[in-house]
């Protein structure tokens, strides 16, 4: 297990060089700190955003009392209605429209989210209350229910990279939260009879939302910064292993009998435990610089795993930049170069036009996701923005992992033929 | 049948576009030996050795290690001993002799030994866990050579090892390149600028310059043909005389050889001190005055500027 030894000693010689690792380190915080002051008031102003609703829904009958409701409708009321916390400024503009014409406006940027209320969405939920009551009053678990277990699915989308889709999303998560949870004290308290009163769910009783008052373009800002950083490993790689080259050790290691995998995946261990420190310093930083973090101990921990995903890719890249560059200085010129455009490009800073070059499993492919940092960006971004979990950001973590293994194994090829075989 | 020869370089070849660094060498290192390689500065010695340990692939020609073509060859066999100093400065000398063990896959209970062997050989026990950064420049050098020993190689290459150590460092490193042969039955490569090291060490040695192979011999062998004996060399008062004075001395049978050395008479022949009357009137009869006159046995390095000229190299 050579691979293991060029790790414990990449690891000393990183931890030994104290004045690199506070740079590594170091560099980037100075970046947040004076983003977290600039921006960090940016944005706070109570914005109303466009939201787009879809509202299919057809509508049903109360179990008992036969009363004609519709979900649907009072849910889009509720968005309608919800205001700012301690302010009277709303928080949407309820565009009522198609789910193709409300697709257009999301494209054309005059809504900032869309919601997608399903046609069977007040049927279901009374379905399900009767199979509560039912089960109630037989004290029987439901075996001969109306509704299947399928759970309702509201679908919210935007552009994933814009500030008005990532507060709007928050809102409307909470919104449906509170739904769903009024939702089932009453079918509660229509199963113990405790309430003979027909339902009414929603009437306006949620004017504010918790947390909506905090939300700054810092907030937009810090995953951007992390992956800024993260993508600034690969400049440090770079040089690190052209440094190996120019003193000649890499020579003496070339004829002993360690293989360029040995190296490179030695290599890759110690600077993915630089890139998970860093998004764990970052967000430390970010944290007291005012960054509005959603999620527990959890979301940490699922952000350092995209950190050394998106470390990984950066270090596959250092590989590249080390198989051309003939010194350091050059490494990490070269670096700069390649690393600034790249993080303005996977949108770090701010989001590029749209640029969508086709489809897949149904979400739309842009040119700049061939890239697997923009995909570890809308993974932190889902993560620490949106609270998100594992399973929200599959699609994503596919992605990055898919494109790191090619980035890796190109950046192997390479490493390996202009710098461990023998020259010509 | 055994091979005798551990490094045969057949035809070998190699340009940089125009520049031919290595031209058609052909060369045989016996296994045990010390070999000794010289050469001006350009002359190709590193281009030689790094192909001969497959760092460098040949433009033409073929080597042999141990009866097998370079690509093939058991790299444990090969150790070596850069020009420059090739550590990680931020190891111990501990650490970095174990890292390259690893590297070479020395068994664990093999390496802990060879370690600590190797420290007290080259006197660095005191330094085991000292950080490279914190060595002197001997130590540096003695740690570098440790480096290139650590995985037992038959074949050590030590590519000017004695590049600014001081006296007493040259020594020990002197000494235990003796014991890597007389001990430990190793062949070693040696290239180097001091004559005297190459001299006092060398079984055989190549002279080579502009990438071909100018002698390849024993220093002994060397010397004698290139005139054994002395070496008296004059500094006349006007050197604008030195040609004519040349010409003169050129008449004296007794002499084997009169040339201009760095602007003064060198003249190379047997018992000098008997002959010093003859020359003395010579040189008296050209009505010039000798400022400076010195006289010394012949040594390698009056063969190597015979060889290979006096005019600077780059």
């Amino acid at each position: 297990m050579k691979f293991i030894s060029v790790a414990i000693k990449d690891f000393k010689e990183l931890i030994r060089d104290r004045r690199g690792l506070f740079m590594i380190l170091l560099f980037p915080m100075f970046f947040m700190i004076i983003f977290g002051i600039v921006y960090g008031n940016m944005g706070q102003t109570n914005e109303t955003y466009n939201l787009a609703v879809v509202n299919l829904d057809e509508g049903a009958k109360m179990p008992l009392t036969n009363e004609k409701v519709n979900f649907g409708d009072n849910l889009t009321e509720i968005f309608r209605d919800v205001e700012y916390e301690d302010s009277d400024v709303k928080l949407f503009n309820v565009i009522d429209t198609s789910e193709s014409s409300a697709n257009k406006l999301i494209q054309l940027k005059e809504a900032d989210v869309m919601i997608v209320i399903p046609k069977n969405f007040s049927q279901t939920t009374v379905d399900k209350m009767e199979d509560s009551i039912t089960a109630q009053t037989t004290g029987t678990t439901s075996s001969y229910n109306n509704s299947n277990n399928d759970t309702l699915k509201l679908i919210i989308s935007g552009d994933s990279s814009s500030m008005g889709f990532g507060v709007s999303q928050v809102v409307l998560i909470k919104i449906i939260d509170e739904y769903q949870d009024n939702l089932v004290v009453n079918i509660q308290s229509q199963a113990s009879g405790s309430s003979v009163e027909p339902l009414k769910l929603f009437e306006g009783d949620v004017e504010s939302v918790s947390g909506t008052e905090s939300f700054s373009q810092f907030d937009f800002l810090a995953p951007g910064m992390m992956l800024f950083a993260i993508l600034l490993l690969a400049t440090t790689v770079a040089a690190s292993l052209t440094k190996e080259v120019e003193k000649g050790t890499l020579a003496r290691l070339r004829i002993s009998k360690m293989r360029s995998f040995d190296m490179l995946f030695g290599a890759l261990i110690p600077w993915s435990v630089v890139a998970a420190i860093q998004v764990l310093i970052l967000l430390t930083v970010s944290l007291i610089m005012g960054f509005n973090w959603q999620g527990g101990l959890n979301s940490i921990l699922l952000a350092m795993f995209i950190g050394v995903i998106g470390g990984v890719g950066s270090i596959a890249l250092g590989m590249i930049i080390a198989s051309f560059a003939k010194n350091d200085t050059q490494a990490f010129n070269l670096g700069i170069m390649v690393v600034v455009p790249t993080s303005f490009v996977v949108g770090a800073f701010f989001q590029l036009p749209l640029v969508v070059i086709g489809e897949i499993m149904g979400r739309s492919f842009q040119i700049y996701d061939v890239l697997p940092w923009t995909h570890i960006l809308n993974a932190l971004k889902s993560v620490l923005i949106y609270g998100n979990g594992l399973s929200a950001i599959t699609y994503d973590l596919a992605w990055s992992a898919v494109l790191t293994t090619i980035i890796f194994i190109v950046g192997m090829v390479l490493f390996s033929r202009f710098r461990l075989s023998a020259e010509n | 049948m055994v091979n005798e020869f551990i490094i045969e370089a057949n035809n070998l070849f190699k340009s940089f576009g125009d520049f031919v660094a290595v031209d058609n060498l052909n060369l045989k290192i016996k296994k045990g030996e010390v070999f000794g390689f010289l050469g001006p500065n350009g002359a190709g010695k590193t281009t030689s050795i790094k192909m001969m340990v497959g760092l460098l692939r040949p433009t033409g020609g073929q080597i042999l290690v141990d009866g097998k073509d370079i690509a093939n060859a058991d790299r444990l066999k090969i150790g070596i001993c850069p020009q420059d100093i090739v550590l990680w400065e931020s190891l111990t000398c501990k650490e970095s002799l174990k890292f390259m063990g690893e590297m070479y896959e020395v068994p664990d209970d093999q390496l802990e030994t060879r370690v600590e062997s190797l420290l007290e050989d080259l006197i660095l026990m005191d330094k085991a866990n000292t950080l490279v950064s914190n060595l002197s420049g001997g130590m540096k050098r003695r740690l570098n050579l440790a480096m290139a020993l650590i995985h037992s190689p038959e074949i050590v290459v030590l590519d000017e090892p004695s590049e600014g150590l001081d006296p007493q460092s040259r020594r020990v490193l002197w000494n235990f390149i003796r014991s890597l042969r007389d001990k430990e039955g190793k062949t070693v490569i040696l290239t180097t600028h001091l004559m005297d090291e190459a001299d006092g060490l060398s079984d055989r040695i190549a002279i080579i310059d502009h990438g071909k192979l100018l002698r390849l011999d024993t220093p002994k062998n060397l010397k004698k043909e290139f005139g054994e004996g002395d070496i008296v060399e004059i500094h006349l008062a006007d050197s604008k005389m030195n040609q004519e004075v040349i010409s003169k001395l050129k008449t004296m049978e007794t002499i084997d050889s009169v040339t201009e050395v760095d602007g003064k008479i060198n003249i190379r022949t047997l018992n000098a001190v008997g002959k010093l009357p003859g020359i003395m009137s010579n040189v008296k009869d050209m009505n010039t005055e000798i400022a400076d006159l010195s006289l010394h046995p012949n040594t390698l390095e009056d063969v190597f500027i015979e060889l290979t000229g006096t005019s600077l190299r780059e």
